[in-house]
């Protein structure tokens, strides 16, 4: 798979980079306006992050060049705006996601990974890991053929960790991942726990291997 | 606190007040002095008539003596009385005060002591009149200038009312545009120009502080929001460094928990950061379109979005919803209003604590049990309830008092057994102006 990102500040692209090259993803890089130009005239992408302030132009303008190439290429905006003017503008024109800056890596990764699934997959998407099949149109798992009924929270849990495979997840990002802007008002990430206590009970009953580990006390880690 | 007009006119009436009492003694002295000499003038012409008609009748000694005995009887203000000696006496002229008894009452008398020579005898002829009391005449005079003290100042109050007001009024119009000027309301400021040199020169300086200040106030404002826009990139960089250093295959437990806390501080920072912009945001009137909004579907849903939170706590909700209620407002700002309330309720509840809701057309109250009062008036402002036992970012608060005050309406906050309660009065339909039939 493969990822251009558009961001002028390259520490970030570095970090991002850094993540998700540990998904197959490869990863390139535009740091302004001209060469993001270039490198969309030139290749296609299986997804593309966007930061809208750049050095030489607007990134809706890229945007708006995908679009009048008929392009395909799926599109995250990440921008430090979060402007809801922004966000519906960016999204009506056609960019299929939209990130506010600052974000943990691994909602990014699980973002991008929907996006592609999405856009790549319009038929038949199906994630398989052994014996764990998961439907992303119909939101139906199952575990060697006997389906397993997840809550709206628990199959969101399993999504993010199935597009976060061996990566350490905190409590914190989770809790943000399942109640976005009131998490970060609560103090209490606690629910997070009950929810995955449930999630690793559902998979396990229906026979389900063990990849859902928990590291330093708080982490998460789905091990495959 | 005294008007303008009323002191000016303070001045002079005390002014005219202090002329007029001195002209009284002035009046008098001036009046008894002109009567005096009249008088005096007059009895000497009375006495020179006196002597030389007595003279011209040529009487013998004996008819004189006669005739001025009759004439002491009938002529009233006139004594002939024989002169004790043949040499001539000085005469004599002086005021004098004594009871009279044919007024039955003391009388004063200017009275003139003088010879007069009939048949080559001298006779002492002492000629009084009555003149005026000195008290009486300076009542009238006095009576006469507070009489006229009260015409001055009647005049004094018409014509400052009159022409002062007219002169002020450049001065009463720009105290009303500033009455009027709201730092935040983004409009232009215009002062009405006079014909008054001294009024359009303040309207000039007023006009240059004042645009000085909504500049200061824009740069403040922007200042914010650059701020924290600003920020947003640079705490990217930190959390998207926190989270590879998370992936570090040597990372020890007591590293990964050194790196949890710089990330929780680090989403503390964040949330400060995200609230301060929309505050910012909030203020720059950036949320200006609205629309029809079912508050009662909008509550409902959301206790729905928290109710695992809700759980978390053991907390009991009740809610007596009013259905159908309609609002106009940002559909952003509402949602973002409701959450912090909620969470609030949430947050600052005591385990297996309860929560009520509470909405119909014309409020939403929110009730949740706590321990103890919170100081009501420091409450809606930024960052003044931060706490150790419960850090959140400082702003909820501010930032739903900041809300309602674009709207209008009216929140407020008491604590009553033991009961937090938030009440946001939505502007009274009953107020608005009825459409016209």
């Amino acid at each position: 798979m493969k990822l251009l990102i558009i961001e002028d500040e390259a520490e970030l692209a570095t970090s991002i980079a850094a993540y998700l090259s540990g998904e197959n993803y490869t990863c390139e890089f535009a740091a302004n306006f001209s060469q993001a130009i270039h490198k969309i005239n030139l290749y296609e992408y299986d997804c593309i992050l966007l930061d809208l302030m750049l050095p030489g132009g607007d990134g809706m303008q890229i945007l708006a060049e995908l679009k009048k190439q008929n392009k395909q290429d799926g599109v995250i905006i990440i921008s430090a705006k979060n402007s809801l003017y922004d966000k519906i503008q960016g999204l009506q024109i056609g960019a299929d996601d939209y990130l506010a800056k600052p974000f943990h890596l691994s909602e990014l990764s699980a973002r991008v990974f929907s996006v592609i699934r999405r856009k790549n997959f319009t038929n038949s998407n199906i994630v398989r890991q052994n014996e764990l099949q998961i439907d992303i149109l119909s939101k139906t798992i199952q575990v060697k053929d006997t389906p397993v009924t997840l809550t709206k929270r628990e199959y969101a849990l399993l999504l993010y960790f199935i597009s976060n495979k061996n990566r350490v997840i905190s409590k914190n990002a989770l809790a943000e991942h399942l109640s976005g802007d009131i998490a970060d008002m609560l103090d209490n990430h606690d629910f997070v726990y009950s929810h995955i206590k449930n999630l690793k009970k559902k998979l396990s009953d229906a026979g389900c291997g063990n990849y859902l580990k928990s590291v330093y006390g708080t982490g998460y880690r789905w091990e495959i | 606190m005294n008007r303008l007009l009323d002191k000016s006119l303070k001045p002079l009436a005390i002014y005219a007040l202090i002329v007029l009492l001195l002209s009284i003694p002035a009046y008098y002295f001036i009046v008894d002095r002109i009567w005096v000499s009249e008088l005096d003038k007059h009895q000497y012409v009375l006495r020179d008539k006196i002597e030389s008609r007595l003279v011209k009748l040529n009487l013998p000694d004996s008819t004189v003596e006669q005739t001025i005995n009759i004439w002491n009887k009938i002529e009233p203000g006139f004594v002939f009385t024989a002169h004790p000696t043949d040499q001539v006496i000085k005469d004599s002229v002086y005021t004098t005060m004594r009871f009279d008894d044919f007024l039955q009452d003391r009388e004063q008398f200017r009275a003139l002591s003088t010879s007069v020579r009939i048949n080559n005898k001298h006779y002492r002829l002492l000629i009084e009149t009555n003149m005026e009391e000195a008290d009486e005449t300076v009542t009238a005079i006095s009576l006469a200038a507070i009489f006229f003290f009260l015409l001055l100042l009647g005049g004094f109050i018409l014509l400052i009312r009159r022409t002062s007001a007219k002169i002020w009024q450049p001065f009463y119009i720009t105290l009303d545009t500033l009455r009027k000027f709201k730092l935040n309301s983004d409009q232009e400021i215009s002062f009405t120009p006079s014909d008054t040199q001294e009024f359009n020169e303040l309207n000039d300086s007023l006009s240059k502080l004042l645009i000085r200040n909504v500049n200061v106030y824009k740069q403040q404002k922007e200042f914010t929001e650059n701020v924290s826009h600003e920020l947003q990139t640079p705490l990217a960089i930190v959390q998207s460094k926190l989270d590879l250093l998370f992936q570090h295959p040597t990372l020890t437990n007591d590293q990964y928990n050194i790196v949890e806390s710089a990330h929780t501080a680090l989403t503390r920072v964040s949330r400060i950061n995200k609230n301060l912009l929309l505050l910012a945001r909030i203020e720059n009137h950036q949320f200006a379109d609205h629309e029809n909004i079912d508050l009662s579907i909008l509550l409902h849903n959301m206790m729905e979005m928290l109710s695992e939170h809700l759980e978390q706590k053991q907390l009991t909700l009740e809610n007596i919803l009013q259905p159908d209620v309609k609002i106009e407002a940002n559909s952003v700002l509402l949602e973002v209003l409701i959450n912090n309330l909620l969470i609030n309720a949430i947050r600052h509840n005591s385990i297996k604590g309860r929560i009520s809701i509470e909405l119909t057309e014309h409020r939403l109250r929110l009730t949740n049990t706590g321990s103890h009062t919170l100081a009501a008036n420091k409450l809606f402002k930024r960052f003044s309830t931060t706490s150790t036992e419960t850090p959140g970012s400082g702003l909820g608060l501010a930032i739903i008092k900041q809300i309602c005050d674009l709207y209008q309406w009216k929140v407020s906050y008491s604590f009553i057994n033991n009961l937090h309660i938030f009440t946001i009065s939505f502007k009274d339909p009953i107020t608005l102006p009825a459409p016209s039939s």
